[in-house]
Order: structure tokens, then C-alpha cells, then sequence
């Protein structure tokens, strides 16, 4: 069932309106990928702050687990999220933020992920969201 | 017999809050960039307790017709933390801690959704909400979702979500 690290399939997964609404890519790191979110005002929480919305912090990184996930299976192998769990460890800032993505177990049925989001500094991540996505 | 409210509610929506819940109100229904394109309607603002409907934008779409569950905790996260507001004896700035979503079912782009949520109670200023997102149309359940909110945060409310 589990395939290499595709990274093609990022830029497929990417190429959906909410991918395009959060401006998402990935790049190639070895045998993982580092993931983007391109800022834009629309992902502005409170205007009079200007941090990035945390609903939009815990989108990005469901988006690059879900996607981190698509790029280990076969081609078209249906993903969904079961649960998504979020932690805030730090404020954000109105700017562009990256994530890596961790897989913990890859089931038949159930892929278990966490990814880590980052902004200025990747030793001083803004979240670390957890997913337990079905595969099938 | 009256019902006491739960562990360091307001009975009812503070004065000195409803003031901050009118703003809040027009951000979601007018004035920002994104939340003010959902169509927002408040059906019920009670004392740590909202109700609000809304509309899912195909924008928001995971390509497959439905909308991408990440958005739909861009709505509970908003809504979450006006629920915080309305339950507080005071204003003060609110962070989110942590936020769990459980999606149910998927929910088709262009639908109109119900957002419930209670905020359960405050202890050693973190505010607990639970909530859920229901289909307008036949009430069906789309996901459930639990957060925890820092409430008082130090400075400017940095990681306010509202």
C-alpha cells in the first residue's frame, strides 16, 4: 500500500481551492518535504493584531499532513480526516509560515501524523497539530 | 428553582461586555476580509453560549465538490472565542490554547451550517468551549470540536483569533 516519498503528488493535492486559498506548497527535503502557507490578508485573524487566524494555522498543517500523506501512498488512494488536534504554542505574526510533517504510524486504515509549524525560527515552532486520517 | 451557572460563568452577558460583542459582531458580519464573506447571523448570544449560521464558500473547496474540514475549524476557532467573550465578567484579551475537531461527515460546498457551542466553564483563567457544526438543511451532524482559551493574556491580545 505504501509508496515512496512522490513528491508530485503534493503539487496535485495543493491544486484544490482551499490549496490555492491558503497558497500551499511543499518542497523536497530528503525523504520528507518542508511545507509552505503563503501569506495573504485574508488569513489575518484580528485585524487590530495582525497574527495569521489559528483556524487558518490548524488548516495549513491538516493540509500538509493530508498531503505528506497522499505523497507516501499509490496515486489516488482516498484520504480523509478522521481527527485533527491542535496545540498554540506561541503567537504568530502576518507573514508566510513552513511546516514538517512526522508520520508516527502508517496503518491499513489509519495513518497517525503530526505536523510542526514555524515561522521566523523552526527551533521556535507557532503549532503542533496531530491527525489521525483515514486511508480508504 | 434556578439554575446556577456553571464554574466562573457570568449569569448573563455582562454589560461592560456587550459593547465588545457588538464589535465583535460586525467584524464577523462586515467588516473582515474573510469572515465577513460567510454571512453570519447570530441565532442565539447568551451569557457563554452562542448560536450562530453561516454559509460554506466553494472557495473553500478540497476539489472534490465538499469543503476542506480545515475550514471548518477556521469557523469553530472564531466562533469558540466569541462564546469565551460573552461568558467573561469583564473584557479581557483571549488566546487560543489548544483546539480538537472530530469531522463527522463531509459537508458540500454552498451549504449553509449551524455553529453551537458552550463555553463549559473557567478555571485558573483558561476557559473551556465545546461545540458542534450541524447542516442547516436537516440538522445532520458535521463535527463535534472541544478548545481551551487563555483569558487574560498579557499585552495587546496577540493570539486573539476574533
Amino acid at each position: 500500500m505504501s509508496a515512496p516519498f512522490e513528491i508530485s503528488r503534493i503539487a496535485a493535492h495543493a491544486a484544490s481551492p482551499m490549496g490555492e486559498w491558503l497558497g500551499f506548497s511543499g518542497e523536497a527535503d530528503g525523504e520528507s518535504a518542508v511545507y509552505k502557507l503563503a501569506f495573504s490578508e485574508e488569513h489575518i485573524g484580528n485585524p487590530m493584531i495582525r497574527a495569521l487566524h489559528g483556524g487558518v494555522i490548524a488548516a495549513f498543517l491538516e493540509f500538509a499532513m493530508q498531503a505528506d500523506l497522499a505523497a507516501r501512498l499509490e496515486a489516488g488512494a482516498p484520504i480523509s480526516t478522521a481527527t485533527m488536534a491542535i496545540d498554540y504554542l506561541a503567537s504568530s505574526r502576518a507573514e508566510d509560515m513552513r511546516a514538517r510533517v512526522r508520520i508516527m504510524r502508517l496503518g491499513r486504515r489509519i495513518a497517525f501524523l503530526e505536523a510542526t509549524g514555524w515561522q521566523a525560527d523552526e527551533a521556535q515552532p507557532v503549532a503542533i497539530g496531530r491527525a489521525s486520517l483515514r486511508i480508504g | 428553582m434556578t439554575e446556577s451557572p456553571p464554574t466562573g460563568l457570568a449569569a448573563e452577558i455582562n454589560p461592560a461586555i456587550r459593547g465588545m460583542m457588538r464589535a465583535a459582531r460586525d467584524m464577523l458580519q462586515h467588516e473582515h476580509s474573510l469572515l465577513g464573506s460567510l454571512g453570519f447571523k447570530p441565532l442565539l448570544l447568551g451569557a457563554g453560549k452562542t448560536s450562530f449560521s453561516l454559509d460554506l464558500p466553494a472557495r473553500f473547496g478540497d476539489g472534490s465538490g465538499m469543503i476542506h474540514g480545515g475550514f471548518l475549524t477556521v469557523v469553530l476557532d472564531s466562533l469558540f472565542g466569541l462564546t469565551v467573550f460573552t461568558a467573561m465578567e469583564e473584557f479581557k484579551p483571549i488566546a487560543t490554547i489548544n483546539l480538537r475537531t472530530d469531522y463527522i461527515k463531509e459537508v458540500a460546498a454552498g451549504s449553509r451550517v449551524i455553529c453551537d457551542s458552550v463555553c463549559e466553564g473557567v478555571r485558573n483563567e483558561v476557559a473551556y468551549v465545546s461545540g458542534r457544526l450541524t447542516l442547516d438543511a436537516d440538522k445532520s451532524l458535521i463535527a463535534i470540536a472541544s478548545g481551551a482559551f487563555m483569558v487574560g493574556t498579557k499585552g495587546p491580545a496577540k493570539g486573539s483569533r476574533l
